[in-house]
């Protein structure tokens, strides 16, 4: 067998997984099932949230060892689970290491649904946790509106590659803000309140936090506490740029300016 | 009651499709999440308290993901992170800033320890179902 090649796949399989959002152990425990088809004396995958490092030794070859950094992070349920069957295939035999290594390939760019379906999705969250929250039709139709303009920001503040901070608190400032305006203008007697709380939904880090629950539990504190630290911090974003929404609004509305 | 069921099945689902989550489980982890979701509603009205909605409606969430995953050989995550949505303390979040911008550091800190109460009662519940299914599992 190609020590080479498993050791490759392997570490590739352990970074589609962190990159797309998989927990810590579940990334170790892939990279250790490939790596153990080697029939190698040791076999070592350490994941952090940033980067891999993964090792096959043996006495009789020299020892490999593979580190990748991993600085993107882009949530991608599909691919864990595509990932997930991989490992499961190429350890039950029914795949060689070459056709997992292709697999692997592709699925790195598998994308599954279209953008113009994924804005619709960031209308959606709003629209229906507007309703959740006890909103009328009213309601719904400005959470579309927003919702539309958080998909819009999304995709400037992917184009313009702004770091994940300030691209949080430009989204939820935009919320705010596109909210406040239409109470005041396009749709008077909306409440604005549970609007913005849909609207930030999409931000919120609810994945972000699930995983590093499940982190820690999994004695993996390095990167539990990571990612706790990361959950904090985008929530900060959020709830920074939703201020800033808000005390914009009042400073233009607010006597400053005669409208 | 319907329409709140009926909007967190498609809250879900339109949260899915942000996640990229497997298209053949998008019902499935929609019904989930609706299933969490009313749950969460019956348990406010019953205890009057946010906090013990959002844990017990995790537990349960968590449950069914943990039997998803099984089921259909998949992530516990696929099913998990789209599932707890609902119950996460968006709406807490925004109020404690709101209060912070009118300036009532009262309310403020209300909504902000509320936060942490709820936050901290849905990874508790992850954390007691994962430790559930890890019983006797070889490491």
């Amino acid at each position: 067998m190609n020590d080479k090649l498993l050791v490759e796949t392997a570490v590739l399989a352990g970074e589609i997984m962190l990159i797309s959002g998989a927990e810590i152990f579940r990334v170790e425990d892939t990279i250790d099932h490939i790596l153990r088809k080697a029939g190698r004396n040791t076999a070592e995958a350490i994941v952090f949230s940033t980067g891999i490092f993964a090792s096959l030794n043996d006495p009789s070859i020299e020892a490999i060892t593979v580190a990748r950094r991993v600085t993107v992070r882009n949530t991608n349920l599909n691919r864990v689970y595509l990932v997930n069957d991989v490992s499961r295939k190429l350890c039950a035999d029914l795949m060689t290491v070459e056709e997992a290594f292709e697999r692997l390939k592709e699925i790195r760019k598998t994308v599954q649904f279209h953008k113009r379906l994924k804005d619709m999705g960031f209308m959606g969250v709003a629209v229906f946790f507007t309703l959740l929250l006890g909103g009328n039709a009213r309601d719904c139709v400005a959470a579309a509106v927003t919702g539309a303009v958080l998909a819009v920001a999304m995709e400037i503040s992917l184009k313009i590659r702004l770091n994940d901070f300030c691209a949080n608190a430009f989204c939820a400032f935009l919320i705010a803000l596109t909210t406040l305006f239409l109470e005041r203008w396009g749709l008077p007697g909306i409440k604005s309140d549970i609007i913005i709380i849909g609207a930030i939904m999409p931000l919120v880090p609810g994945v972000i936090f699930t995983t590093a629950i499940r982190d820690t539990l999994n004695g993996d504190y390095a990167s539990g506490t990571a990612r706790i630290v990361e959950a904090v911090v985008i929530a900060l974003a959020v709830a920074a740029g939703v201020g800033a929404g808000m005390g914009l609004y009042q400073w233009l509305t607010g006597g400053y300016f005669i409208w | 009651m319907v329409i709140q069921t009926v909007g967190a099945f498609l809250a879900v689902i339109s949260f899915s499709l942000i996640l990229e989550l497997p298209k053949k489980y998008l019902i499935l982890s929609g019904t989930i999440g609706a299933v969490g979701w009313l749950v969460y509603l019956l348990v406010q009205a019953a205890a009057g308290s946010v906090i013990a909605a959002a844990f017990l409606s995790t537990l349960l969430v968590a449950l069914f993901s943990h039997i998803a995953a099984r089921v259909c050989k998949a992530p516990v995550t696929v099913f998990l992170v789209a599932g707890i949505l609902p119950s996460v303390p968006g709406a807490s979040i925004y109020r404690s800033v709101s209060y912070v911008i009118s300036n009532d550091p009262v309310l403020s800190s209300h909504y902000l320890v509320e936060t942490l109460q709820v936050s901290g009662a849905i990874a508790m519940a992850i954390f007691i179902m994962d430790s559930l299914f890890r019983l006797g599992k070889k490491k």
